[in-house]
């Protein structure tokens, strides 16, 4: 059968090549498709355009005056070398005007695994073949899952904010000397942490193989999160103009961190126990910080810091449930970190300074005692909490003990 | 891969750095079809015709002006292997700006007529070829306004057909010939020199390349080279992105009945 299509005014190059492809393309081999055009010129031309896409100009009719007809006979290679696409469907549904992340799945359920090779295609689309072989490290839905990711993906997408106005930082202006020293040296340890926070999730992000989409907006979105940390908590340590100290032990701290490669592993050190003993140092901060802007900047932080934490535990619990060995895999993490911090001996004094400071609100003796005191309080809330956190991803009290005992006295 | 094992050596000309691309992939193709070979470039297809004369090489991908002139020195048929599916279907057309085309070849008299590369079987011989057997000498009759770029590469290089149309664009030429696949693969790349410019004449098709061998070559490995020439799919995702290059979709089986319009042109107009 002969498929008739009228060109009217439309030309090579102004659009007639468009339908032309759309008329063709889903034809079957050896059909026919007559083109009627009032122009010679596009006639003529139009031989040219069905030899280049692979087609057949198999009669021509050129009569004085026009219309003038070329009868194309569809070739018979594939325009993409894939299986047609299916018929259209019903797509995933919005609801109360949202479309959520995990509508993602509406069609099929999240794959235990995905080859390696497989490039950048998104959900639900057909990849063409003769694509070159990718070679993506993580593979298996099991070792980088969390059950609520995608809700965790919307609601760090709803919560975005703007350290350059979202912090008063006007109110950061008028401290006394001493009172800006502490704050400076809490808020340079603070963006020191946060750095590694960042480079950790990056780090995975490249591996991560593309059909788990979730999973790559999670590590984005985590990554965005650390790297408006790492500024907000710089320009506070910064905008009263009192430089403070990067400390060794610290890098100590994170360079182990850098050095665990599994993502589970990982999952445990940073979200759960770093980021976890960090919540309760933000909290801290935000009821004691002498300014409305380090008050701010720490509040804000630990609204990110939640969800980070959240899904450490969520994917460590998920992880340990499905496979029980895991767990003792992951105290193995902890103690070969432990096993190159042995030479730190607690919280960096000038840290426990700088928080004293801020807690106690001047460096009156009774205050002093007071923020001593505060800081005690502190340590003794992280390490409440963590047990809590471990207990929650899957550990027992008597192994969350011991993980919580070999966590990092740097806190993260 | 090695080529030490290579049964036949296959010559071409390297008119774009690409040919080296499509040569290193059709070399894994004829690989697993059993019939290895090495291909050999030259700059030139006169070259080619002397090095397939000379048996440096077994076969040559010859333009259709190279095979007649390998024909016409050799003395006698030479057996042709293949072609692209766009060889048997080649025409030259004849673009004017908008407005000012023409019904008959009579009316380009007296207009200024832009050529490309005078060894062009498409962009200048078969032009004034088959406007003479129409029964207009164009030599005489225009003012031909010849580009004659890239000569030895017959062509190949599209260079003197973009001059052509930037030529007819500018108002420097009223009409000129370019090979009909040249414009499609111009407007398919967009051309903005080509937004006021339609085709005006199209001659009759002839064929263009093909491959060209002695006829000294063995029967029975011809006809396997053939075969497996015949046998590459552009379905076959890893020959897809060189067939592109190539501009094949499909190879046809050699064939005479193509080249007799050239053959006639080159012995009207080359000593």
């Amino acid at each position: 059968m002969t498929r008739e299509l009228d060109a009217g005014a439309l030309e090579l190059g102004g659009g007639l090549e468009v339908l032309l492809a759309a008329s063709i393309d889903p034809m079957q081999p050896g059909a026919r498709l007559l083109v009627r055009t009032p122009s010679r010129a596009t006639a003529y031309e139009l031989h040219g355009w069905a030899h280049r896409a692979g087609h057949r100009a198999v009669a021509e009719r050129l009569p004085d005056g026009g219309p003038y007809e070329l009868e194309i006979e569809r070739g018979a290679h594939r325009g993409v070398l894939a299986d047609p696409l299916p018929a259209r469907a019903s797509g995933p549904k919005p609801a109360d005007g949202r479309m959520r992340t995990s509508e993602l799945r509406w069609q099929a359920e999240v794959p235990a695994s995905t080859p390696a090779s497989c490039g950048f295609a998104p959900l639900g689309s057909i990849p063409e073949l003769g694509a070159p072989r990718f070679d993506w490290t993580l593979n298996d839905r099991d070792t980088i899952w969390a059950d609520d990711v995608a809700e965790l993906v919307d609601q760090a997408g709803a919560a975005q904010w703007d350290a350059a106005s979202a912090v008063p930082w006007d109110a950061a202006l008028e401290l006394s000397e001493f009172m800006e020293r502490a704050v400076s040296q809490v808020m340079t340890f603070i963006a020191q942490n946060e750095y590694a926070a960042l480079y950790v999730p990056a780090r995975f992000l490249p591996g991560v193989n593309p059909a788990f989409p979730e999973m790559v907006m999670w590590l984005s979105r985590h990554v965005h999160d650390e790297a408006r940390h790492i500024e907000v908590f710089t320009k506070r340590s910064l905008i009263g103009g009192q430089a403070s100290y990067s400390l060794a032990s610290t890098e100590l701290s994170l360079h182990s961190l850098l050095e665990e490669h599994d993502f589970s592993g990982c999952a445990l050190l940073l979200n759960v126990l770093g980021e976890g003993t960090f919540l309760d140092l933000l909290q801290f901060v935000d009821q004691h910080a002498p300014d409305a802007a380090t008050r701010a900047a720490a509040a804000l932080a630990h609204r990110d810091e939640v969800r980070h934490v959240h899904f450490g535990i969520s994917h460590v619990r998920r992880r340990i449930a499905l496979d029980p060995a895991e767990r003792a895999a992951l105290v193995a993490v902890a103690e070969r970190r432990a096993s190159k911090l042995t030479q730190m001996s607690g919280l960096s004094p000038l840290l426990v300074e700088g928080l004293t400071i801020m807690a106690a609100g001047s460096l009156q003796p009774a205050e002093l005692s007071h923020g001593a005191d505060a800081v005690k309080g502190l340590m003794k809330t992280m390490e409440t909490n963590r047990l809590k956190r471990l207990a929650a991803a899957g550990f027992d009290p008597q192994t969350a003990q011991y993980l919580s005992d070999l966590h990092t006295p740097n806190l993260m | 891969m090695s080529r030490r094992g290579a049964e036949l050596r296959i010559g071409a000309v390297s008119y774009h750095p690409r040919v080296v691309t499509i040569w290193e992939k059709f070399i894994e193709h004829f690989e697993h079809s059993g019939v290895p070979i090495d291909y050999i470039l030259y700059s030139n297809y006169p070259r080619l015709v002397s090095a397939v004369l000379d048996g440096d090489v077994e076969i040559g991908w010859n333009t259709n002006t190279a095979f007649v002139e390998l024909e016409q020195q050799l003395g006698e048929q030479a057996p042709i292997l293949g072609m692209r599916d766009i060889d048997a279907e080649y025409a030259t057309v004849i673009l004017t700006r908008r407005g000012e085309g023409f019904e008959q070849a009579g009316q380009l008299s007296g207009r200024r007529l832009a050529l490309g590369s005078r060894d062009s079987g498409h962009a200048a011989i078969l032009p004034l070829y088959y406007l003479r057997q129409q029964g207009f000498d164009a030599e005489t009759g225009c003012e031909l306004i010849r580009f004659d770029t890239d000569i030895g590469k017959h062509g190949d290089t599209g260079d003197s057909e973009l001059r052509v149309v930037r030529a007819i664009a500018r108002g420097e030429a009223d009409a000129g010939a370019i090979g009909e696949p040249t414009l499609a693969a111009f407007r398919g790349e967009r051309l903005a020199e080509l937004a006021d410019i339609e085709v005006s004449w199209r001659s009759p098709t002839y064929y263009h390349c093909n491959f060209t061998a002695l006829p000294t070559l063995d029967r029975e490995l011809t006809q396997r080279w053939s075969e497996a020439l015949l046998a590459m799919s552009y379905d076959d995702p890893p020959m897809r992105p060189a067939m592109t290059l190539e501009g094949v979709k499909q190879w046809l089986p050699g064939d005479r009945s193509g080249y007799e319009a050239l053959a006639d042109a080159m012995r009207q107009t080359l000593p």
